[in-house]
């Protein structure tokens, strides 16, 4: 097959007051036609400056030094696009080459509706009328399997989910036939659900797409590739380190950086573990530290100043779990699923509606702020981004000394020995504690996060998606020293994400959140291999897999229901691939049985399949 | 609609504390009106006390605040103390020249003022940016008096260009600019602002990477939302637009509420002051609620919430 786009030695630099930085060394890459070419890299490693430089929209104050890219255009044209002016790179933008984004929160025009968006770029680059235009548009929506396109057509982008905003931006990237579609990062932003559904449907375009048009498909998630590329380049630092077919690269990495790559996934790791025979030892009936019984929050919803607000987005609801001493509780659930206001609420930082919270033997549920003062000791939170926690004008020395000294917990010099000490355990060099938040990276300020909420002692950590937002390899290192600190301290921990793979890996039992409810719960094994609920059926077999072989997925369809308005019965009927009669009339009551020993799910499940 | 019945129910107390307060300065101000209605002549306490009878100024003054209240909501705000004529009607004879003068404001501001954020903000740091925002600076710190008697004295009276006095449309253009200054500065900076922030939206790269022209981004993408600011600055600087004209006037020598108000306060024609602040907190409020209408018009979001 004949070459759509060739890069050649492609050079592209950022410029600063201090000189200048460069992004791209000389990279060089083809895509032929039909095919899906996979870019993969952490971040920084030059993903996206490549797929700018190629569509001509770099910032300001970057430019490519020099280098050729070529393309096939559509007249069978060789063209090089360094060349062509602005005026004339337009004419190909959005015909020839065109691009999905990574956000979709955004990157939609809010003021106009998003019909709009796409007839543009038809009546930009086809001579048609409006009305056949119009047509085409609605032909697009249908497309991408939008429901209801005409009425869709009339709305504005806030009015649409995430999922739905996406499949807007792949309409526009589809409406020309480009030959050439960039995807960056197109599913990133959104949850493991919606981003199977969006995967589905590229898969579709792509084998259908009669045009031959290829797809740049750039991520970090190696499952992804696995299940949409032909072939992938692998980035690091501004250079390409390896290309490949993509089975090939993933049997055989040629470059140390993929085999690192591929060996930090936590799917690798619980298969090493599971090899070497260190299976996870079952929950016995070790001491209980934290139980909840039947706990609620529901938010008021705000209606101004002149109506009563009736209304609550019932973010938590009935829910009651148990906690051992030294063991790790992994929360998982779509986003909106209320996992951080469960979270929130053990430790009180939000006041729960109603509902039971026994921390060691108190019921602590009821306690005023003096009192859960000394609780806020032993329970201590880690957030996703602990940077916009950390004072920016506070050395790390100051930061953790800080909460010290409010709890009276030591004096100043001792506590300066033992700050010390936790900096040393959590593997960041001494001179750290005399710099400031903003000279660390991601990875490093995670461990300054962990440092943090290890000064006080806890005997229990609650740590809300504390790898969601690291790359692959820095996510693995930041698990690891979770999982020493864990033992070095002592401690029992829940941990919040919305990653299965990071929670299978990390957490000893397991609880699948969906619209405020826990719908299923067990031992990690258990649950990965013998799932009982639909609703988590449907979410492992959402999750891309590297070593998965061609199954079928269970894909949910549509997107999460209101909490404010949750459906009556199962909560999860609305989107439940293969609901009972009796489910999809909401006859059913929701309520956590014991199936096997601790393996609780939710009873309609168990009695209907 | 809902949304407009609320914000006319907050209108009603508005409108009142407005008035409360025009109400009470006038009558702690000292200075007797008798006095000033008698200019200083020497009179028996006889015909005094028959001025003051005339005048109801002899009631007390919580009677007197009850009747203008109720008499106001009727739309009878009582006769001048001065020409002994309803005010209403004295404010209507002065309305017109008051309102094109702040029309011709107006449109002068927003043109220049959003035409001069358009040219700076699309190409934020350079040399055309620069120079646009000096003058636009000059225009919001120059007062507009002196800005008004530089116009006099440069293309009336040096340059004999356009006539300084008489009616017509070609002498409401330098009174125009000189109300209009300030608020073509203000604009202009704010859209400026506007615009380089909305410039480097995520929905910009979108549309770039459609190849929309540079034109129609700006048109057709970015203004409409970047106007969102600037509309809002339209709203809290009605004020400014009306007092500018009040000075204006005087400048220029414009008959007008402005002109009408300055010797009503000098003269402490309390009816008149009282009954030209209700009109102009009414004005007021009333183009806010134009504004706040406008802005469901140009951003969605707010039309939908507003909806539910
Ligand atoms: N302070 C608040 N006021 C009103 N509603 C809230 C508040 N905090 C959360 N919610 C709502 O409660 C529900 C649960 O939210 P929560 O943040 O707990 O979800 P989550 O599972 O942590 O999601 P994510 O994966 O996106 O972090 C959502 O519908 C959210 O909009
Ligand atoms: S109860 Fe019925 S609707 Fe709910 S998840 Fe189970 S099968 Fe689906
Ligand atoms: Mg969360």
């Amino acid at each position: 097959m004949e070459d759509l786009l060739k890069v050649s030695n492609l050079n592209t630099e950022f410029k600063s007051d201090y000189g200048s930085k460069p992004a791209l060394n000389n990279i060089s890459f083809n895509i032929k036609e039909g095919e899906v070419l996979a870019l993969v890299g952490e971040s920084g490693s030059g993903k996206t400056v490549t797929s700018l430089s190629i569509m001509g929209l770099l910032p300001n104050n970057a430019s490519v030094e020099n280098g050729e890219i070529k393309l096939l255009s559509k007249k069978n044209k060789e063209i090089n696009i360094l060349n062509l002016s602005d005026e004339k790179h337009n004419e190909i933008r959005g015909n020839d080459i065109s691009m999905v984004f990574q956000e979709p929160m955004t990157c939609l025009n809010p003021t106009m509706t998003v019909g709009e968006q796409i007839l543009e770029v038809i009546i930009r680059h086809k001579k048609i009328s409006k009305i056949n235009a119009k047509k085409e548009m609605i032909g697009l929506l249908e497309l991408v399997e939008i429901p209801d396109p005409i009425q869709r057509s009339i709305e504005y982008p806030h009015q649409l989910s995430g999922g739905m905003r996406q499949r807007i931006m792949i309409a526009i990237a589809l409406a020309c036939s480009p030959k050439l579609i960039i995807a960056d990062e197109p599913t990133s932003a959104l949850d493991v659900t919606i981003q199977a559904q969006l995967l589905e449907l590229l898969k579709k375009l792509k084998n259908s797409i009669v045009t031959k048009t290829s797809i740049l498909f750039i991520t970090h998630d190696l499952g992804i590739v696995k299940e949409l590329a032909d072939r992938v380049i692998v980035m690091y630092q501004g250079k390409i380190v390896e290309e490949g077919n993509v089975l090939d690269v993933f049997e055989n990495p040629k470059h140390s950086y993929t085999n690192n790559l591929i060996q930090s996934l936590p799917e690798f790791k619980i298969e090493k573990r599971k090899q070497n025979k260190i299976i996870k030892k079952e929950t016995n009936n070790k001491n209980i530290i934290l139980s909840i019984k039947n706990l609620y929050k529901e938010f008021p919803v705000d209606k101004g100043i002149f109506k009563q607000s009736s209304e609550s987005v019932k973010a938590v609801q009935n829910v009651s779990l148990n906690v051992r001493q030294n063991k790790i509780l992994g929360l998982v659930g779509e986003s909106g699923s209320g996992k951080s206001t469960l979270g929130k609420t053990i430790i009180k930082l939000i006041e729960p509606t109603s509902g039971k919270i026994n921390f060691k033997n108190q019921d602590i549920s009821n306690f005023n702020r003096q009192k859960m003062q000394n609780i806020r000791q032993k329970i201590q939170m880690i957030f996703q981004d602990p940077f916009a926690s950390l004072n920016p004008r506070k050395n790390i020395l100051d930061t953790l000394m800080e909460p010290i000294l409010v709890h009276k917990l030591m004096k100043k010099n001792e506590a300066t020995e033992y700050i010390k000490q936790i900096i040393h355990d959590v593997g960041l060099p001494i001179e750290s504690l005399i710099r400031f938040p903003h000279e660390f990276s991601g990875g490093q300020r995670q461990r300054i996060g962990i440092a943090r909420a290890l000064v006080l002692k806890p005997e229990f950590i609650i740590a809300d998606e504390p790898v969601s937002a690291l790359d692959v390899s820095i996510q693995a290192q930041v698990l690891n020293l979770l999982e020493t600190i864990k033992e070095t301290y002592n401690l029992t921990m829940i941990f919040i994400s919305h990653d299965l793979s990071v929670i299978e890996y990390f957490c000893d039992e397991v609880a699948v959140m969906y619209l405020g409810h826990i719908v299923e719960m067990a031992p990690v094994n258990e649950l990965f291999s013998n799932p009982k609920h639909s609703y988590t059926k449907a979410l492992l077999s959402a999750v891309p897999k590297v070593k998965a072989k061609k199954t079928n997925k269970i894909l949910i369809k549509g997107d999460i229901p209101s909490p404010i308005n949750p459906p009556s019965g199962c909560v999860f009927r609305t989107r439940c691939p293969n609901p009972t009669h009796d489910c999809k009339e909401g006859n059913i009551q929701m309520g956590l049985i014991e199936v096997s020993p601790n393996h609780w799910v939710d009873q309609c499940c168990v009695n209907c399949h | 609609m809902n949304f407009f019945l609320k914000k006319l129910l907050i209108v009603i107390p508005t409108l009142y504390i407005a008035w409360t307060v025009v109400f009470v300065t006038l009558n702690i101000i000292p200075g007797d009106p008798v006095n000033l209605m008698l200019g200083g002549r020497p009179a028996s306490d006889e015909v005094r006390e028959n001025v003051r009878k005339n005048l109801g100024l002899d009631k007390p003054v919580l009677e007197r605040y009850g009747s203008f209240l109720v008499n106001a909501t009727k739309g009878d705000l009582g006769k001048s103390y001065l020409t002994r004529q309803p005010v209403t009607k004295m404010i209507k004879e002065n309305m017109m020249p008051t309102i094109e003068l702040s029309i011709g404001g107006l449109i002068f501001g927003v043109f220049f003022g959003v035409l001069f954020g358009i040219f700076a903000g699309t190409k934020p740091n350079s040399i055309r940016d620069t120079i646009s925002m000096i003058i636009a600076l000059c225009g919001i710190s120059l007062p507009s008096f002196w800005i008004g008697m530089m116009l006099i004295y440069i293309f009336g009276t040096t340059l004999g260009w356009v006539p300084i006095v008489g009616d017509g449309f070609v002498s409401l253009i330098l009174p125009s600019i000189s109300v209009g200054l300030f608020f073509a500065g203000g604009m202009a900076r704010l859209t400026r602002s506007s615009l380089v922030d909305v410039l480097n939206q995520d929905y910009i790269r979108t549309a770039r990477s459609k190849g929309i022209s540079k034109y129609n981004i700006i048109l057709k993408h970015s203004l409409r939302n970047a106007m969102i600011p600037p509309v809002t600055l339209l709203g809290i600087q009605f004020g400014l637009l009306i007092t500018g004209a009040v000075i204006t006037e005087e400048v220029f020598a414009r008959p007008g509420l402005g002109q009408l108000l300055l010797q009503a306060i000098l003269a402490k024609d309390i009816p008149l002051v009282q009954a030209l602040v209700v009109y102009m907190t009414a004005v007021y409020i009333f183009l806010n609620l134009v504004v706040d209408f406008t802005y469901g018009i140009i951003d969605p979001r707010i039309r939908l919430e507003r909806k539910n």
